[in-house]
């Protein structure tokens, strides 16, 4: 790939990319909006589901990613892996509260509550909390190697826990509905014209998820490659495993 | 062996380890409501103490004094069926046959219940098609 990020320009393809998403996401509202039926029971609050379901998606794909390349990170010790790493950590944790917000707007009018500790809703709580603690982690540790490392292992925890999410209301009794489009091949438990307007919705957040991730690993490098000129060329990247201490 | 990758193995083992006794502690523990034939089936635990009871309800049970706010219904899970007394309108998916969890105390064989969620099944399709509700699908998902 062209190196572009030393001339802090955006790449007309991050660029496009952008365009794309917005674009889909507008077709992708506008379907959800207004071309979608509404359901023979939740009626018109149907349409809250297309927000809300790609979001949560999206936001497990984040972690997954951000824990590929935080375990890329343990085991080379490249620094640009901790900044894809944080890139997509930072969509994942967009996404999760966003996901909370808007589960509990679906949620008021149709379950009747906000909020209720069932085994879904305290699984994404603790993802939510741990997503933050990421963050509050990386603020504490000024090594960068070792920031790297510990909050690598925090994602691969968040990782750990997706499987129970995901599969929380088929597992334990939940006031959250269960999954309607099964992965296994089981079937879909929702009319095609609607999966249809979901998965194009599903697309629409992928392309923004890609372009929110892109546009942050770039400015990532930058402030890599600043910071390295500052430092000078001792604190760069390592090339084997071991620990530059800088103190 | 490289250290590294012991590292690895024993972190993949710790995790492993970890999510099976998350799964353990959280289907053992983490019951959000009981049925109505659990309840019949362990009445004396149960009396007094503040549970969620989940079920369906069940259709012509329904009585709703919309003066009063005094809603009754028959929340049953097809094997044991309890009424419950809630004062408050109904909410908007609340419907016969529809699944509910209601959070509340027994107090005479009567479930008084102090809040009242709706469960909906993960069935979504247009008014359209002119399906009825599967009931037995609704069960399904309420177990």
């Amino acid at each position: 790939m062209i190196d572009s990020s030393r001339d802090g320009k955006r790449p007309l393809w991050l660029n496009l990319l952008g365009l794309a998403s917005l674009a889909l996401f507008g077709v992708g509202a506008y379907l959800a909006l207004f071309a979608s039926p509404p359901d023979v029971n939740q009626g018109d609050l149907i349409r809250i589901m297309y927000a809300h379901v790609p979001v949560a998606w999206i936001g497990f794909v984040a972690v997954g990613v951000s824990a590929v390349w935080g375990m890329l990170y343990l085991w080379r010790s490249r620094p640009i892996d901790d900044v894809r790493a944080v890139a997509n950590a930072d969509a994942a944790l967009l996404f999760s509260l966003l996901t909370v917000v808007g589960g509990m707007t679906y949620s008021k009018p149709t379950l009747n509550t906000f909020w209720t500790w069932d085994a879904k809703l305290t699984l994404t709580a603790l993802m939510v909390a741990l997503l933050v603690g990421y963050y509050i982690v990386r603020g504490l540790i000024e090594e960068p190697q070792r920031r790297a490392r510990v909050s690598a292992v925090i994602m691969i925890v968040v990782l750990a826990s997706l499987p129970f999410n995901y599969l929380a209301a088929e597992w334990f009794r939940t006031l959250h509905p269960a999954k309607s489009v099964n992965l296994d091949g089981s079937g879909v438990t929702m009319a095609p014209e609607m999966l249809r307007v979901l998965l194009i919705n599903v697309v629409a957040a992928g392309l923004v998820f890609v372009y929110f991730v892109s546009e942050r690993v770039r400015v990532g490098k930058l402030a890599l490659s600043s910071a390295r000129e500052r430092s000078g060329f001792e604190a760069a990247a390592p090339a084997t495993g071991e620990v530059v201490r800088v103190r | 062996m490289k250290k590294k990758t012991v590292y690895a193995l024993l972190g993949v083992a710790v995790l492993g380890i970890a999510g099976f006794l998350i799964s353990q502690a959280l289907s053992s523990s983490l019951v959000y409501f009981i049925l109505p034939s659990e309840y019949a089936r362990d009445v004396e635990s149960f009396e007094g103490r503040r549970v969620r009871l989940g079920g369906l309800v069940e259709a012509g049970s329904v009585q709703y004094d919309e003066q009063q706010l005094h809603l009754t219904f028959l929340v049953t899970d097809g094997i044991a069926g309890y009424p419950v007394r809630y004062d408050g309108a109904p909410p908007d998916l609340f419907m016969e046959n529809g699944g509910v969890v209601v959070e509340g105390k027994f107090h005479d064989g009567v479930f008084v219940g102090d809040n009242l969620l709706v469960k909906h099944s993960e069935n979504y399709h247009p008014p359209t098609d002119g399906s009825p509700i599967d009931v037995e699908e609704l069960k399904e998902s309420l177990r």
